[in-house]
């Protein structure tokens, strides 16, 4: 290998190295960086929804686990807040 | 959301919808839900989902009329709602106001501001319910 090429690999690792430390202080350890980009980044969405849209329709299922409505049931007489999130 | 519930219910409506876990035990699992006792494997069952809403709902003692997305997540899917994002849906069933992605973009008082411009600021003194996630 060239002393050309033994600089460069050394300068990208050194700097995926700094990444990889940048990273797990932000996300609070290796384990947490790990977790952000094994779990987290395949599910995270911009978003493509834009104000004056029509809101998509979805069916639920309410907290009896037997009946399901609609959200669109929800709107029409006055503006409808949704709040989406889990538990965890 | 629960403070905001409180002030504008006479006035808007207000939906939470569960959709999967952002935390799970199985996967990126954070020491603040260990240290809270909030410890759930994703499920893999939509009645795994219905036990998870529930505890949610009564651990918190949370008040806001609740849905549970299914296990095609379509709801997550048609709204980019994971991890929480927040939306406010007009009469007509477009959409008034569209949150970011969460937890860094999801802010609350973003809707309260939508809630206030559209029907002016009201603050009820008496919100006993802490707040509690989402």
């Amino acid at each position: 290998m060239s002393r050309f090429w033994k600089w460069t690999l050394g300068i990208f690792l050194g700097l995926m190295l700094i990444a990889f430390a940048g990273l797990s202080f932000m996300a609070g350890s290796p384990k947490d960086v790990y977790g952000m980009v094994r779990y987290a980044l395949p599910h995270m969405h911009r978003g493509k929804l834009r104000v004056g849209e029509d809101a998509p329709d979805v069916r639920l299922l309410a907290l009896d686990g037997s009946n399901h409505f609609h959200l669109r049931e929800r709107t029409g007489s006055r503006p409808l807040v949704v709040i989406f999130g889990s538990y965890t | 959301m629960v403070k905001i519930y409180n002030d504008y219910k006479d006035r808007a409506d207000f939906l939470t919808v569960y959709v999967r876990e952002a935390h799970p035990t199985d996967e990126w699992q954070m020491k603040s839900n260990v240290k809270e006792d909030v410890c759930y494997a994703q499920p893999k069952t939509l009645e795994q989902r219905v036990a998870i809403a529930n505890d949610f709902v009564q651990r918190q003692k949370y008040p806001l009329p609740f849905g549970i997305d299914d296990m095609n997540n379509a709801a997550d899917l048609a709204y980019s709602a994971w991890p929480e994002r927040l939306y406010v849906i007009d009469e007509h069933g477009r959409i008034a106001f569209a949150g970011g992605m969460g937890p860094f973009k999801y802010d609350p008082e973003e809707v309260r501001a939508w809630l206030v411009k559209r029907f002016g600021p009201v603050t009820q003194t008496s919100s006993a319910a802490a707040p509690p996630k989402p």
